[in-house]
């Protein structure tokens, strides 16, 4: 407000002082027709009073609320204005894959940012610009706080969305260390989203709270705002997921792919194309229809040729308007042959007799049963004393069956070639030397096995100490074969020894895979660098079970091996913003690798030391899709990053539930930056109020005439 | 022909101090413009004869002398004074009051000025004719005569006066009843500032005694229309004491339609007692008052 122009108000006494002056510089009349005048005095004297009063008083107004307009006043509330100060301004832009949801308008990441490069575009000089991309893990646009608004804008320009699922608690968090980190006195963190359903109900009530309160603990609390982009739309089809066996997959071995589809839209769709590729290229195509709201599975068989990283991808051919989501990929390795290392701890000359004898026939069906097919597996069955470095090496798998100790020298190779991403199984037996595993092996949990060998139980012979498998739900992928009763039952084989497997129950890094019936674990897994270790309680052959005579035994250790083999360490399958990494054998110095994006971009990565290989990382994996990675070898391995599909359902927060948001978050709700901005100069400004006094005093001195008018009209 | 009587318009009335020569050119500049003269009166009582001029009317032609004679003579009558007439002149503070428009002249100058051209030309009529002036009460009072020296009694009191006091019509007019007990024409000059109905009362009164009034009601334009714009002290001219400050423009409205409901209450009063009411204005030319009593006399014929 302008106060010299207040000082206009002061000619508010004007219309005062000329009433007074009025009065005392009267005429004086003398008066003959004082009967006439003196009745209408008389009638009218309080009246009079009255109306001069009013009319005083609205004269006495006229000259006020014309100081008051030209003041230009303005409402600020309780607070100072700000006028043109900079400002500290957090940017959270919503580039999950949901916001590729188009319309005639564009998409929603279009859309939201336009309403970035607006809202960035109309900050003050000076102002701290910071811009969080939510697709996925949380992404700063610039690592540090930028104030040149233009650079910014800039870089907006070039972003793409399409990102993986958002995760906005993950983000807010670090929306709230970046403003903790400002400098400007006034801080503004803006949401630009879809806000979808899913993308905030996962957030708990009290979790929403804490946010709140968080924003609320900072030194200076931010202005917090919502603006919600697009429009919520039903029609979707999306390829939700792919189910595979995980175990290890040969050459010309049939890979059986289920296609997870769903159709979140109220209303049927009818022939949907669902093409299967191999490395890209089409395999096979099935029409179906989804129901409203459905789910369905589509079965596709398929088949690699060749050995190494390969690419299998569903995709859903239709005209919804998410197509990000219409396509679903997978990184399978396929191996030529998985090579199995026997270590026999009591070998024999006998068939069958031998304590990996059964194992290894087990392992390799068909090269027994001399059939043309090849098996996977390649077993070599060595003596203890054989176990060296080079054996290790070209081995997947390594089996200590009934093995009574190992030279220190030989534990040391082991462990390495664990920790390098290879695979043990531990077998019980008689010949074991506890002493040994529990000090050299187990080492306190700090060692190679996941358990120490406890008390050995049941009595070899004695049918009545006797166990079995527990008849259960398996949950590891090792054994879930078995959940269906028709690939055969585990708990038909009779055990009779067997070492108790103490698991410790906090000792959350050891999976138990089998139990008992006595309660005893049968089979334990446990993680050691990037490798794993099994131990089984009892032994590999048929002297403490009749397991080896049951035609379960198959099956069960190929599943067992393969997995142990296929766990390809690190994984290729990956969730989005996990990185990307390779582990690069037979490789000692570092090389630059190429990857290509999901959307075509070529990118290098350089490779670390570790240990003997080399390792590749590649973390920009916020997009959901194929990574390729080509290795100097001309190899290519294949990474997928996979989100959440929960996004695909694209329903939004309506305008009630987002109102309940921001007022759980204590946030303002903006419909478009323009909103903003008006708010935003309403704050630096505050609210002209002069119109409306201009109108006032317009409404006054019209009524000054009427009053003027009206009073004249006194009763006679 | 203009009115020699047009040109002495109160603006004019400085000239005039003597309030005999003011009378008698009023009066004789109004008169000169009639046909018949108003000098020679209708009695029966043979006067002289005198030569016929044109414009005379010739039913009043001596037809015997013309017999005797061959010329045409008009033959005139001494008129028959048979009209007591008794002005009766408000001398109260009210008629004090001038306006800006009335160029100085108060009420009360010019009610003076209507009553000696009224009693010039009445003299001249060889009617009698009398004065009465008054305010609270009769001040004086100078019975009719139809002498011509009569003229200067009624002059000399005309210009004595002075007025200042109260008015209260009623009660004088009541006095007056006993007064005038030969029935006449009643000529009361005044602005009949008062209460209407004590008014009316005396009036009634004096019509009970057969008496014909004519009443000359003074108005200055101001009274008519209350002009005032800034804010005035209004101090009454008959009590010292009576003074009320206040804004003119409010009141305005609710003086004026005070004023026409006053108006209104004496026309009708008079209507219903058959007195003539002649409302003047001082910025009006005197000779209103003789066109309206000329007016009167001659429905009463």
């Amino acid at each position: 407000m302008n106060q010299a122009l207040l000082w206009g108000a002061a000619a508010s006494l004007i219309p005062l002082v000329i009433h007074i002056l009025n009065r005392n510089r009267f005429r004086t009349v003398e008066w003959g027709a004082m009967h006439l005048l003196e009745s209408v005095i008389r009638v009218n004297h309080k009246r009079f009073r009255l109306d001069q009063l009013i009319l005083l008083l609205v004269r006495c107004s006229i000259p006020l609320l014309l100081a008051f307009c030209l003041a230009r006043p303005v409402l600020t509330g309780t607070q100072g204005l700000e006028g043109e100060s900079p400002v500290s301004i957090v940017i959270l832009l919503d580039n999950s894959y949901s916001m590729e949801t188009n319309s005639e308008t564009g998409t929603r990441f279009e859309k939201a940012v336009e309403a970035a490069t607006r809202l960035i575009g109309e900050t003050s000089r000076g102002s701290e610009i910071a811009v969080i991309l939510t697709g996925g893990i949380p992404t700063r646009l610039f690592d540090e706080p930028v104030f040149d608004s233009d650079v910014v804008i800039q870089k907006l320009s070039r972003i793409e969305g399409g990102m993986g699922a958002s995760d906005m608690q993950a983000a807010v968090d670090e929306a709230l260390v970046v403003l903790a980190g400002m400098s400007h006195a006034r801080r503004e963190c803006i949401i630009l989203s879809d806000f979808q359903n899913h993308d905030w109900e996962v957030i708990h009530k009290d979790t929403l709270q804490a946010i709140r309160r968080q924003f609320e603990s900072l030194e200076i609390v931010p202005e917090l705002s919502l603006m919600q982009l697009g429009k919520p739309v039903q029609e979707n089809i999306s390829v939700d997921s792919l189910s595979f066996p995980r175990r290890a997959l040969g050459v010309g071995q049939r890979l059986d792919l289920r296609a997870n589809l769903r159709n979140h839209g109220p209303s049927n769709v009818e022939n949907v194309r669902v093409i299967f590729r191999i490395d890209g290229v089409e395999d096979s195509v099935t029409q179906l229809q989804l129901a409203p709201s459905a789910e369905t599975q589509v079965l596709f068989p398929g088949e690699f040729k060749t050995p190494g990283s390969h690419v299998v991808e569903v995709e859903a051919v239709t005209d919804d308007p998410l197509q990000a989501d219409n396509r679903f990929a997978a990184a399978v390795t396929v191996w030529e042959n998985i090579k199995v290392l026997l270590v026999d701890g009591a070998p024999s000359s006998q068939p069958l007799q031998g304590e990996t004898d059964y194992l290894s026939v087990a392992l390799t069906p068909l090269t027994f049963g001399r059939v043309q097919l090849l098996d996977l597996v390649e077993t070599e069955t060595i003596q203890v004393k054989e176990l060296d470095e080079e054996r290790l090496k070209k081995s997947r798998v390594v089996v200590l069956a009934n093995v009574s100790k190992l030279s220190d020298g030989q534990l040391k190779l082991l462990e390495t070639y664990v920790k390098d991403g290879g695979a043990v199984l531990v077998c019980g037996g008689d010949q074991l030397d506890l002493n040994w595993y529990r000090e050299k092996m187990f080492l306190d949990g700090q060692g190679l096995l996941p358990v120490s060998f406890g008390p050995l139980l049941g009595e070899v012979g004695e049918k009545s100490s006797s166990t079995a498998v527990l008849s259960q739900r398996f949950d590891h992928v090792a054994l879930e074969f078995f959940n269906d009763p028709s690939n055969g039952d585990l708990s038909s084989a009779t055990i009779r020894r067997w070492y108790q497997l103490a698991v410790p129950s906090e000792a959350s890094e050891i999976v138990t895979l089998a139990m008992l019936d006595s309660g005893d674990p049968l089979l334990v897994e446990k993680n050691y660098g990037e490798g794993v270790v099994v131990q089984m309680a009892t032994a590999c052959d048929a002297d403490w079970s009749d397991f080896p005579l049951r035609p379960v035994y198959v099956p069960m250790m190929q599943q067992l091996i393969t997995t142990m083999a296929s766990r390809i360490s690190p994984p290729r399958n990956i969730q989005t913003g996990d990185s990307a990494v390779a582990l690069i054998p037979d490789l000692s110095d570092q090389v630059t690798v190429s990857v290509v994006t999901p959307d075509g971009l070529q990118r290098s990565v350089k490779t670390v030391t570790e240990g003997t290989a080399q390792l590749a990382r590649y973390e920009e994996t916020q997009r959901p899709g194929l990574y390729t990675m080509s290795l100097p070898s001309t190899e290519a391995i294949h990474f997928v990053a996979e989100t959440s599909r929960a996004e695909s359902s694209l329903d939004l927060f309506d305008e009630k539930e987002l109102a309940a948001l921001a007022d759980e978050l204590s946030a303002t709700v903006l419909e478009s930056p323009e909103q903003y901005l008006k708010l935003d100069r309403l704050r630096r400004h505050g609210r002209e109020v002069w119109k409306i006094a201009l109108a006032a005093l317009l409404g006054l001195l019209f009524l000054e005439l009427i009053l003027q008018q009206r009073f004249a009209r006194v009763r006679a | 022909m203009p009115h020699v009587s047009d040109v002495l318009t109160p603006h004019d009335i400085g000239k005039f101090t003597n309030l005999q020569v003011f009378a008698k050119q009023v009066v004789e500049g109004f008169c000169s413009g009639l046909h018949r003269s108003p000098h020679k009166g209708f009695s029966v009582e043979f006067k002289e004869h005198r030569s016929y001029v044109p414009g005379d009317d010739i039913r009043s032609i001596d037809w015997k002398l013309f017999g005797k004679t061959d010329r045409l003579y008009i033959r005139e009558y001494e008129e028959e004074t048979n009209l007591r007439c008794t002005i009766l002149l408000d001398s109260s503070g009210s008629m004090g009051y001038t306006g800006t428009r009335s160029h100085g002249l108060t009420k009360h100058a010019y009610a003076v000025r209507t009553a000696a051209c009224l009693t010039y030309l009445m003299l001249q009529q060889q009617d009698s004719v009398g004065l009465v002036t008054f305010d609270k009460k009769v001040r004086r009072y100078i019975p009719p005569r139809a002498r011509p020296k009569h003229l200067q009694a009624i002059l000399g009191e005309l210009e004595k006066q002075n007025p200042k006091h109260e008015t209260e019509l009623g009660s004088v007019f009541h006095e007056m009843v006993a007064k005038l007990h030969r029935r006449g024409l009643l000529m009361i000059i005044s602005d009949l500032f008062g209460d209407v109905d004590q008014l009316m009362k005396s009036l009634a009164h004096f019509r009970h005694a057969n008496h014909e009034i004519v009443i000359f009601q003074i108005w200055d334009p101001d009274e008519l229309d209350f002009p005032f714009r800034q804010w005035t002290q209004f101090a009454s001219l008959e009590a010292a004491d009576n003074r009320h400050l206040v804004d003119p423009a409010q009141l305005r409205n609710a003086y004026l339609e005070k004023l026409n409901q006053f108006r209104e209450q004496l026309a009708n009063g008079c209507n219903r007692h058959r007195i003539s009411l002649v409302p003047m204005t001082t910025d009006q030319p005197f000779a209103d008052s003789l066109a309206a009593y000329l007016a009167l006399r001659r429905r009463a014929k």
